[in-house]
This record gives C-alpha cells, structure tokens and sequence, in this order.
C-alpha cells in the first residue's frame, strides 16, 4: 500500500513538472469573397430602464380611468370587500418612490417585494376592469375595449389580444416576438377551461388573465 | 351587428398604421411618453404616433412644457438633495408658539386656554409660567403638559383678569377685521383643501364649534415693539427653594434685559418672550402657530402622510405636528422654486444664485413670524437682539397671502441681499445643518464629485486645522474652504450673522491669558483659531474671503466652476438614459456640455438634445438584433 502511495506521489510530481504541451497554430485562411463580413458587436449594451414609480402609478391610474391616486384606489378596493388592493400606503415603498424625509433613495432595481407588489397591484387592476368594461358601453372601456365573444378562434384572439398589447406595451402584438400570441391564446383558453365558478364569468376570468401577464410583463415594468 | 361595427371601429382605429414603424420606433416614443408626459401612451396617442404626419420633433416640442416635464426634472435634484426634513428635526420655537392647556371653567366644564411657555408675565405667581397660578387653577404644569396638583374651577375674576377672548387666524378668514366673522366651515366655505386644522382646534370640549378661544392676557398683546423688562429680582441663591405655589424659581433678570431695561425691542425676536412684558402674539395671534397640546411639538394641522405624486395627488391625511407643517412648507418651496426655474427654462446656474423665490400662504406666515423666532438669545451679546439682514427679509412678502392660502404660489423677485437660490432656504440649511454638511452635498450634487481619501491612515494629532492634520487634509482641504462660505450662517438654523455685528476677526472675542473666550463669544467665535488680539468667526478659518462672500459666493464659485456645466449635464443626461455615463460617453458628455453652455445654461435644449441622441434611442438594447457592423 505504501509504495502504491509513494508511486502515486511520483508520477503527480512528475506529470505536474513535465513543460506544458505545445499546440501548433493551425493553418489560416482567408473567408471566400462571397462571403459576407462578420458581424462584430461593438454597440456598450444597456440594460432596460425600470419604470419610475411615478410613470407606474400615473399609468395605472390612467388605464384604471382615475383623475386621481385615492380614485384609483377607490375603485380598485371595490365594494365587494374581496380585499384586491388595500392602500397607497403600503405599497410606495415597494414599489421605489424614495423617501426622503428618511432618505430612503429611489429604488432603481426590482427586488421580490416590488415585483410582488406589481403582481397585487395587477391583479386588481385587472379584475376590477373586466368587471368594469364588460358592463359598460363600448365608448366607456379603457382596457377591454372590444366584445368579449365566445367561443373565440384565433384569430378573433389576435385582434382583441392586440388591443391590450397596445395598451400595456405600446406597440402592436404583431411586432411582438414569434408565439406570444399563440402563448397568450393558450393561457386564455386554458383559464377559461379550467376556470372554477366565481364572481367572474370563465370568459371574463381568461380575459382578465391575458391582461395581468401583459401588465407584469417584463416589457411593460422597463423601458 | 352595433357590437361587431365598434369592434371593428376600435380595431380600425388602432391599426391604423399607415406609417410603418418599427419595433424601435414604438420603443423610443414609450419612452418618450414615459420621461416627458410621465406615463406610458394611451391607445389614442399611439394611434396619433402612427399616422403618416406624426412629426417627432413637434411632439418633442410641445412635451418639453408640460407639467410631466418638469416633474421629471425636478426629480433629478430632488433625489440627489433629498430637500425633506426628517422627523429628528423639530421646530416648535416657543416664542411663536401657542401651546393650549384645559383648566376647569367656572361653570365647573373644561375650558382650553391658549399660553406660551416662558412668556414673562407682571404678577411674580405666573411670571415664565401659565398665566393662571396654582391657587387658581389647582395644579402647575410641570413639563410638556404634565400637571401637579388636582384642577379645580377657576373663578370668573381670575379667568377675565389673565385672560382675554380672542378670535384667531386660524379659524376666521378675515382675522385682520375689527370683528371677523367668517368662520372656517360656517361663511369660510373655499377653503384649501390642504388647510385643515385638526379637529380639537376647530371644536371647544364639549364638542361644539369653538367661535372665539381663551388666550393668556400677554400672548394676545397686539403691538409689534415691546420694551425690554428687568424686574429687578436678584438672582436666588443657589439651593433656593421656589417661592410658594411655583415649581421653578422666578425668571432672573438677563444681563442684557438689566443694561437695556426699558428700551425697544421687538416682538417678533425670541428675545421678547423672555424679555419683555408687553409683547404678543399680534392681532388674531397671526405671528404664534396653534397647538393642541402642552407638548413640545403639539399637533396642530391635518396633512398628507404621503405625496408620492406631489401635494395634488395626497395620500392619506392625519394630525401633524407644528413642525410637520412647517417643513412640509419649507420643502414645497424648494420643489416650487426648482420648477419654475424648469417650467421658464430659466437659466440653470439660478438654482443656486438666484435672489428670487416663490411663497404660498402658509410660507409667507413662516417668514413673517416664526422664521424670526430663530434669533436671538445666543446673539444678544453683540447686540443682536433681532435678525438685522435675514435670508429672507419679510418685508418683501405680499400683505394678502393668509396662513391658509395653501395652493396660492407667489413670485418673489428678490429675498434680500444674502438670499442665494436652494443655498439659503429653510429646507436646505436644516437638511444639511453643519457647514460642512452644506459645502459637501453641493460639491457631490452640482460638481460631480466626492470626498473620498486615499489613505485610510488617520494619526493621532492635535492639529486643530483639518487642511492639515494627516489623514484629514486629502478631503479637508477642499472642503473647508467651501465650507467657509457658510460661516456667517448659524449651523442648524438660517440666522444670517452680518459682518458689523459679527467681524470674521474679533477683537472682543480674543483670548484672555487663561486662553479662553468670553462666554457669550465661544458659540460663534472659534478658540483653536483665536489668538490674544482677537477671535476668529467660527468655519473662516479656512478661508475668509469665502466666509465674507457668504452663501451668495459659494453659489458664484460653483457655477463658475467648469464642473458645474458639465456635471449638470452629467446629472440629466444619466437620469434619462437610466444609468451613469461613462467614458465610452465622453464625447456625448463634451457636446452636449458644449451646447448647453452656449444655450445659456438652460435645460430645454439640453434634454432635447438628450433625447434626440442616438445613446437616448438605443437605451434599452439588450436585444441581439441591434448588433452592428463593426
């Protein structure tokens, strides 16, 4: 065992001292003519800026169609005591207002607790405007501003979806990269197939669902 | 079939994309919307963005005016300067405030009467006390509004004879009126929405609308000058004890009170409190803030707990303290003054140089009473009995801005000769209270750069100059000298010290043979810089030509700094782009400094020019189809 250990040792030392192995350098050659160059990218690369806190709540209140903060707030507690929203207050910190009477600076990055507080607030904001929108002349839609029909093909998706992604992402859906609409056509269906029976309709409940992945999508948070 | 004919009109009209944009180009005006209108686009105003004769530049234009625009600009400073004044600070001068406390009336119900703690007072029981005695109340206020003893009625003789009935400015519109009558929330219906006294000022103890209160004889005096009152008291030995039905002995007589008994002063400096008899709160008590309470910052105004979205948009509301009120005040002057430099693309170097500020009701009261309240008991010993050259001189304020015009901003033209942009506002001074604190923060936020020493050694040493000593000297002498420009302003406080009153070097205040000062000279006078022929002004050791040119010079000195430019720049083009600028962005940095230089230092161009670069619009690139050829 020992001299097994001993010829260990000396063949490490020896294989650790041997001189590196040289390899060669190859052969170069020039790209053919046809060939097109190369692209380099050499564009400093930035990342997305996160939404100020204030473009935040301003757009929210916006798409909740509020003149003010405790208007948003009022409708989106609701009357119906399902607890959707509780105050401003408790959400201004999380999402990165600074406080500068305890100069606590603005939050730049996301963290967890933001991005759960963007979740709260979407969900409420979402569900709230279905239960608004559906029930109002089509004039007085903010966010849902076309027919709900049922059953929906594709098609008729991608026209309807393309309005909420205006709305959320400023930009058309056909721009958007391959298979958002197909994803977001399945999770509409899926929602509305497995929907279990609450105050919202399996069509209103799909619907609603499309809007809260398009208002916490990564796209609609940075710009 | 209507359904189906509005769809298809929504959809029309949303697809309207006769122009073809690019993915890009819907990016770049998202962004636009979001820095300028501070939202994302609506539906409608993409649709417009669409249409074949959108015209990027006019759009550019007309949101380079807006209240979104200078919101978002004001931002920028407002986060580096953080001008909100935290809860540690607490500004309740008892001079000009009016604490309340319950007695039992006569009819045996509670009664609130109004008092300012330390008011002298003729009669020896009450002297620097509340104005009604033990014998006739039943207690004493120990501190902040505790008692001793057990309340009993006060007669009606008492009552009538140390107190008067008064109606205040803070529930009557037309308190300056001979017999005012329109009453907060009765005939005084247009009121601010932000001008909400808290319940227990509007409502008597029993619950019904307080019409006229009870105010201590003294405090409701009207008169503007007093005369200085010695009572001739000698000082009680030490281990005295207090006379009978008093906790504390008898207010001494000042020295300054016993060599100037008789003369003018005042009723506006805290010395009058102190120091004379004849002195109030002035007519409907407009120059004292109300509180509810004995405490040392009494609760007097319901106001927004947050403002995330400026004072419009407030969330919440609750029973604020006189402090509270105060410096929320004293920061909106900031915020105002910023934006109207922003919103007139006025010249950006005004920020800090410029006389001119802008006041609403309750900061115009501010400047007007309690402002004033800051001077001068430490100051009477070089015959500063009152503010001689104020930041703010109140003389320049309108005569028709009321304590409750809370939304009415007034243009001032010129503060007063010492005034100097954001430098010698109330915000400011108390935010940053030392000198050094005040030289610090405007070399980080208006040049771009910071205190950090090269070696972490720090030697023990007795030199008491800081440009000296090892291990200071690497920031400190910087630093000091700009700190210097702050000498003549009191650290915490705005009391501008003139130079007749107070010379930078001193020969009252020089050093007696045991190498001290005068007593009344340590607190503005420097002993580690004084010698034997005279005193130094303490912070001008570093620099006196700084210390003499005042804030007025510091604000010269920065904007006439090459930096200046630049780091404004620097400032607004990185809190567009969303990131600090680098060196790879020094040739943006050097043209767009260029370009706001030759446009007079205003920021207009300089964002257009920001959002119109290519770094601007390729903000946000993280994606491989922006790769480039090389």
């Amino acid at each position: 065992m020992r001299r097994v250990l001993v010829l260990m040792c000396f063949s490490m030392c020896f294989s650790a001292c041997r001189p590196p192995a040289l390899i060669p350098p190859g052969a170069t050659s020039q790209l053919p003519p046809s060939h097109p160059p190369i692209l380099v990218d050499v564009a400093p690369k930035e990342a997305p800026r996160l939404l100020p806190a204030e473009a935040y709540v301003r757009t929210y209140m916006q798409l909740f169609g509020a003149q003010t903060l405790l208007e948003a707030q009022q409708k989106a507690k609701g009357k119906d005591g399902n607890q959707l929203f509780d105050n401003w207050g408790d959400y201004l910190t999380t999402l990165g207002f600074p406080d500068h009477r305890n100069d606590l600076p603005r939050a730049r990055e996301t963290n967890a607790l933001m991005i759960a507080t963007f979740e709260r607030l979407g969900i409420a904001l979402c569900d709230r405007a279905v239960e608004r929108d559906f029930h109002a002349p089509m004039a007085q839609r903010i966010i849902f501003a076309f027919d709900p029909i049922d059953p929906i093909d594709s098609s008729q998706f991608a026209e309807r979806f393309d309005v909420l992604h205006r709305t959320f992402l400023g930009y058309p859906s056909k721009l958007a990269p391959p298979g958002r609409i197909d994803r977001y056509y399945k999770l509409y269906k899926d929602t509305q197939t497995k929907h279990a029976k609450t105050r919202l309709s399996p069509t209103e409940a799909a619907w609603s669902a499309v809007c809260q992945g398009l208002i916490r999508h990564p796209e609609f948070l940075l710009y | 079939m209507r359904r189906a004919l509005a769809l298809a009109f929504v959809l029309a009209a949303a697809n309207a994309a006769a122009a073809p944009r690019t993915l890009d180009d819907y990016r770049h005006f998202r962004a636009l919307s979001i820095d300028l209108i501070g939202r994302a686009p609506t539906r409608a105003e993409l649709a417009a963005f669409e249409r074949d004769d959108f015209d990027w530049d006019k759009w550019l234009d007309s949101h380079l005016t807006g209240p979104g625009y200078v919101d978002r600009l004001t931002r920028v400073w407002m986060d580096l300067l953080r001008l909100e004044v935290g809860p540690a600070v607490t500004f309740a001068p008892p001079s000009a405030t009016l604490r309340r406390q319950a007695i039992t009336g006569p009819d045996g119900k509670p009664l609130n009467v109004y008092y300012r703690q330390g008011q002298r007072r003729m009669r020896d029981a009450t002297d620097g006390e509340f104005c009604l005695s033990e014998s006739e109340v039943g207690f004493q206020i120990v501190q902040n509004g505790q008692l001793k003893g057990t309340p009993k009625p006060v007669s009606q003789t008492a009552l009538d004879a140390s107190t008067v009935v008064v109606r205040p400015w803070w529930l009557y519109r037309d308190y300056l009126s001979s017999r005012p009558t329109l009453r907060l929330k009765e005939q005084w219906t247009d009121v601010d929405p932000l001008y909400q006294p808290i319940d227990e000022l509007l409502n008597d103890p029993s619950g019904k609308p307080t019409e006229e209160i009870r105010v201590c004889r003294e405090e409701a005096q009207t008169s503007d000058q007093g005369t200085i009152h010695a009572s001739g008291r000698a000082r009680p030995a030490p281990g005295t004890p207090p006379p009978e039905g008093r906790l504390r002995p008898l207010p001494a007589d000042d020295g300054y009170a016993i060599k100037h008994a008789g003369e003018p002063i005042s009723c506006r400096s805290s010395l009058a409190l102190n120091m004379s008899v004849d002195c109030g709160c002035g007519l409907a008590l407009q120059y004292c803030m109300p509180g509810e309470s004995g405490g040392n910052d009494p609760r007097a105004f319901s106001l927004p707990t947050r403002t995330p979205l400026g004072l419009d948009q407030p969330i919440g509301s609750a029973p604020q303290t006189v402090s509270y009120w105060h410096k929320l005040w004293w920061s909106q002057e900031a915020i105002h003054f910023l934006g109207y430099i922003v919103g007139n693309d006025r010249d950006f170097r005004e920020a800090l140089t410029a006389r001119y500020s802008l006041v609403n009701g309750p900061l115009a009261h501010f400047y007007k009473s309690s402002s004033a309240a800051s001077c001068c008991s430490r100051e009477k010993g070089f015959n500063m009995v009152q503010e001689t050259e104020p930041l703010f001189d109140p003389a320049r304020l309108p005569n028709d801005l009321f304590p409750s015009d809370t939304r009415a901003w007034r243009f001032i033209p010129d503060r007063g000769p010492h005034a100097a942009g954001l430098l010698t506002m109330p915000v400011f001074l108390t935010k940053y209270a030392s000198r050094r604190a005040r030289g610090a923060v405007l070399y980080n936020a208006f040049l771009c750069k910071s205190f950090v020493s090269p070696t972490g050694e720090l030697p023990p040493s007795p030199e008491p100059n800081l440009m000296l000593r090892p291990g200071c000297a690497n920031c400190h002498s910087t630093l000091e000298p700009l700190a210097a420009y702050f000498a003549r302003v009191e650290e915490t406080e705005w009391v501008y010290l003139p130079s007749w009153q107070f010379p930078l070097k001193n020969p009252l205040c020089k050093k007696n043979q045991q190498g001290k000062l005068p007593g009344y000279c340590e607190p503005f006078y420097d002993p580690a810089f004084s010698d034997g022929a005279q005193g130094l002004l303490r912070g001008a050791y570093a620099s006196v030509d700084h210390a003499e040119a005042g804030p007025g010079g510091a604000a010269a000195a920065l904007v006439a700094d090459p930096q200046f430019a630049s780091c404004t720049v620097e400032r607004v083009a990185a809190s567009f782009l969303g990131r600090p600028l680098t060196t790879d962005d020094s040739a943006l940095l050097q043209s767009l400094t260029r370009g706001f230089v030759q446009d007079g230092y205003r920021l207009k161009p300089l964002v257009r020019a920001v959002l119109r670069s290519p770094q601007y619009r390729s903000s946000n690139n993280v994606r491989s189809s922006v790769w480039r050829a090389p």
